[in-house]
């Protein structure tokens, strides 16, 4: 199992040297260069003339590529063209802002879409059941945008005033400090996800009660509530760790709207800046951190497959 | 600035009537309407303004590349820093007059070739360092070096040597002479800073100094007590807070997290006015939207074409479409708050019987054309479908192509064939030295004509009033018969503030939120607030 994960884990690096190349021709491919963006209008000849020049973008393409590339090895994510200063600076709090958002949209979301499911799958065909079903359908048909705006509208700015609608943090203050301008942000993330992990569950659930050894089990005279959580949902956890996996790695990239919408101090605010400015060392540090992100979640994922499942558990072991 | 109301005579609900009272009365004199006003709006402060308080404001736009540079602001929140921490020897008031600040006095010799400031006594640096003609000169050296020119520096190729002449008194000394040089010196971009100025460090003579700066988030400043205006500014502290995203903005301040925000969409100044919490201020301004056709190009090249494609533009329903209303028509000329602007030319309106006419003479039955259009300034998307609905009318068929704003900034910014631009207020020959010289920095439209360049360089060193405006109005003329400017309106400025925000005032010159001058800003009762 070991030699499968670091087999796993070395095809992972070689995919995100891939992105980093793909991302560095696609942010060469939009037109108008760094100078061009950050000065916009105000842009002179002379003005980008010098300013290209501070930038070190006369510089070779390949060779901004290489050094930036280099830079990776010692963890120096290079130079910001917007800030002229070094990205890990730019982005330090900002990763540790999304991760808070994630984190806390993952834990609340997971359990909840688990329980929620089994709950459902247990009185199924019940008006409860399909309350839920009807529900999680109708979430998760909306756009994260919408379910946003609908909160905001809501919960900050016109039926009940009791929540911030933006997050204000002062500079160099944690976002954590004032919790409840999370709440919105993280309930969103909360209300995107959990719709899919809860109906996979129902239905994933639903499948393994229907089975010959949970009948047998009841039939031996087990307690429903030890065939629930000794036979039926072991076997359930497999297939579902793979939704939660992708919902999860779908959270690192939906949360740039979520900060977009909620002014969130995140790395996808600076994604969508840093695309509007060519700072291409920016974009390819974000989305590296977003590839990075979804293959550790799938590797992860596996891993509960693998363990969940006596069979793979077995074969990888060979 | 002196005849200004106080804000204790001043009645918010009244000037609001005024501003919306329309372009004739905006034309006449909006600020004195508004004097007088007896009756105060319902829960507006009044009285003498109060000191003390957090004013937070919500501006547009910035990103990573922020800055506190008072010599190259070019984002929104740069404009609103370097405005309330810099200050320039003369800046444009809210009436959009020439206001002295730095300077007590700018006087020009005969011949318009020298110009002579005279620094006002008393007017300190935040660290409470005097102005010295020696820091006026250090300024003027970092912004025209031409190594790294800043932004003033393009409209400053005539400025020959800044010397320091007295104690108090500095030169400006020209290569060519200037009759509206104290116009360039009135510009945000040229804050006067120490001659030790570094921007770590970033020291001037504004209202407020800096205590915290976070780029594409916040910045945060408190009052500077060396301040020259007795009394000024009112607030303890100043947070100004970007907005990428036009909703975000509404909402704080709809939950109350600010008090006061900048740029609101027109399609909200309704939500926003119904709210009885909030008060719109709106200011009718120079700011303008142009279509760029390039005369050096076909079919534009043909000065019939030209005149067809504006007798195409219907500027009142443009006005209404593209701006809610708020705004009022062009006459395909700029600088509508010059003293010579030449109203006396006739309203150019939508014919098409004579669109068609002109096309066919020229030989443009059919005419296709593709119009370059990008998010540059609200309304600018919008104002292109607009024409090219229009244009139909007059079967010219009008092939949109939509960029993003950088693509639109980039290699092809000023080479696109038909496209458009977005410019702030300005006064007539410091818009013409920006955009329709052949040497000027923004030419779009690759205008070029002898005949007009003559007159204008005539009237840059004409100094007597009457004979320059008698100039400056030929010149008009002729961009006005041949240019290849479509303006088809001057776009209201629209702003929004809780109710309980007070001293801020309609303001000319196209910046949001009274121009920034925060230092006239104050707080009336207690905000109840949310998330803070």
């Amino acid at each position: 199992m070991t030699r499968m994960i670091v087999k796993r884990l070395l095809v992972s690096l070689v995919v995100l040297w891939l992105v980093t190349l793909l991302v560095f021709v696609a942010t060469l491919l939009l037109p108008g260069d760094p100078a061009r963006a950050i000065l916009g209008q105000q842009a002179t000849p002379e003005r980008i003339a010098a300013l290209q020049h501070q930038l070190h973008l006369d510089e070779p393409v390949w060779q901004r590529y290489l050094s930036w590339l280099g830079g990776l090895f010692t963890g120096d994510l290079g130079t910001s063209t917007s800030t002229q200063g070094p990205v890990t600076t730019l982005l330090g709090d900002r990763i540790v802002a999304s991760l808070v958002l994630l984190v806390l949209a993952a834990v609340i979301a997971t359990p909840l879409g688990l329980a929620l499911g089994t709950w459902s799958s247990m009185r199924r065909g019940r008006a409860a059941d399909q309350t839920v079903s009807g529900i999680s359908l109708v979430i998760a048909a909306l756009p994260e945008f919408v379910i946003g705006v609908a909160l905001i509208v809501l919960f900050a700015t016109t039926v009940f005033k009791v929540l911030p609608s933006v997050t204000l943090t002062a500079p160099g203050e944690p976002v954590w400090r004032q919790p409840s301008q999370l709440v919105l942000p993280v309930a969103t993330l909360v209300l995107v996800v959990t719709p899919y992990i809860t109906r996979m569950m129902r239905a994933t659930m639903n499948e393994v009660l229907d089975s010959g050894y949970v009948e047998m089990a009841r039939l031996k005279g087990v307690r429903e509530r030890t065939v629930l959580l000794r036979h039926a949902l072991p076997h359930a956890l497999g297939p579902v760790a793979q939704v939660v996996a992708l919902q999860l790695a779908w959270l690192a990239g939906g949360v740039v709207v979520v900060e977009f919408l909620f002014r969130y101090p995140g790395i996808g605010q600076s994604l969508i800046d840093a695309v509007s400015k060519r700072d291409v060392a920016v974009v390819q540090a974000v989305t590296l951190i977003i590839a990075a992100v979804y293959i550790v979640v799938n590797l992860l994922a596996d891993v509960v497959g693998i363990l969940a499942n006596p069979k793979l558990r077995t074969e990888a072991s060979r | 600035m002196e005849e200004r109301c106080e804000p204790n005579s001043l009645s918010r609900r009244r000037f609001l009537t005024a501003a919306l009272g329309g372009a004739a009365e905006l034309g006449a004199a909006p600020l004195l309407a508004a004097c007088g006003g007896s009756g105060v709006a319902a829960a507006a402060p009044s009285g003498p303004p109060r000191r003390g308080g957090t004013l937070r404001v919500g501006v547009t736009g910035g990103g990573a590349s922020d800055t506190l540079d008072p010599h190259v602001p070019v984002a929104n929140p740069d404009i609103a820093r370097v405005l309330n921490l810099y200050e320039p020897l003369l800046l444009r008031d809210h009436d959009y007059k020439l206001q002295m600040l730095v300077a007590e006095s700018l006087t020009s010799s005969p011949d318009a070739r020298t110009w002579t400031a005279v620094l006002r006594d008393g007017v300190r640096f935040h660290d409470g360092r005097a102005v010295t003609p020696a820091d006026v000169v250090a300024t003027f050296k970092r912004i025209t070096d031409p190594k790294d020119p800043k932004s003033g520096a393009a409209s400053l190729t005539m400025l020959g040597q800044v010397v320091p002449t007295g104690e108090r008194t500095v030169e400006f000394r020209l290569t060519e002479p200037n009759a509206g040089f104290d116009d360039l010196l009135g510009q945000y971009s040229l804050g006067i800073v120490p001659a030790d100025f570094d921007v770590k460090r970033p020291i001037g003579t504004g209202p407020f100094r800096l205590k915290e700066f976070t780029a594409g988030l916040q910045s945060t400043f408190v009052r500077n007590d060396h301040y020259w205006r007795p009394g000024q500014p009112y607030l303890d502290e100043l947070v100004l807070i970007n907005f990428a995203e036009d909703d975000a903005r509404i909402n704080a301040l709809l939950s109350s997290q600010v008090d006061a925000i900048d740029q609101v969409p027109v399609a909200l100044v309704d939500v926003l006015r119904s709210d009885p919490r909030m008060r719109v201020l709106r200011s009718a301004t120079g700011t303008w939207l142009p279509f760029t056709m390039r005369v050096d190009r076909p079919p534009f090249d043909d000065v019939r074409v030209r005149q067809a494609l504006r007798l195409v533009v219907d500027r009142d329903e443009m006005i209404n479409q593209v701006l809610s209303g708020q705004g009022r028509p062009g006459n395909d000329l700029y600088a509508p708050f010059d003293p010579a602007y030449d109203s006396q030319l006739p309203q150019r309106k939508q014919d098409i019987p004579a669109a068609k006419r002109l096309l066919a003479e020229a030989g443009h039955e059919n005419l296709d054309i593709e119009l370059v259009t990008a998010p540059i300034q609200a309304g600018a998307v919008e104002a292109a479908q607009v024409f090219q609905q229009q244009a139909k009318a007059a079967g010219v068929t009008v092939r949109i192509r939509k960029v993003d704003t950088t693509t639109f900034y980039g290699e092809n910014y000023l080479s696109w064939d038909f496209a458009q631009d977005f410019w702030y207020t300005r006064n007539y020959l410091p818009q013409v030295a920006n955009g329709s010289l052949p040497k000027s920095p923004y030419n779009e439209t690759h205008w070029q004509d002898p005949q007009f360049t003559d007159l204008v360089t005539r009237a840059s060193a004409t100094v007597d009033t009457a004979d320059r405006t008698a100039l400056l109005h030929q010149a008009q003329r002729i961009e006005y018969e041949r240019g290849g400017l479509i303006v088809w309106g001057f776009v209201d400025q629209v702003d929004a503030h809780q109710v309980y925000v007070a001293g801020l005032v309609p303001d000319r010159t196209g910046i949001s939120l009274s121009g920034y001058q925060f230092r006239e800003a104050w707080l009336g009762t207690a905000p109840a607030t949310t998330g803070k």
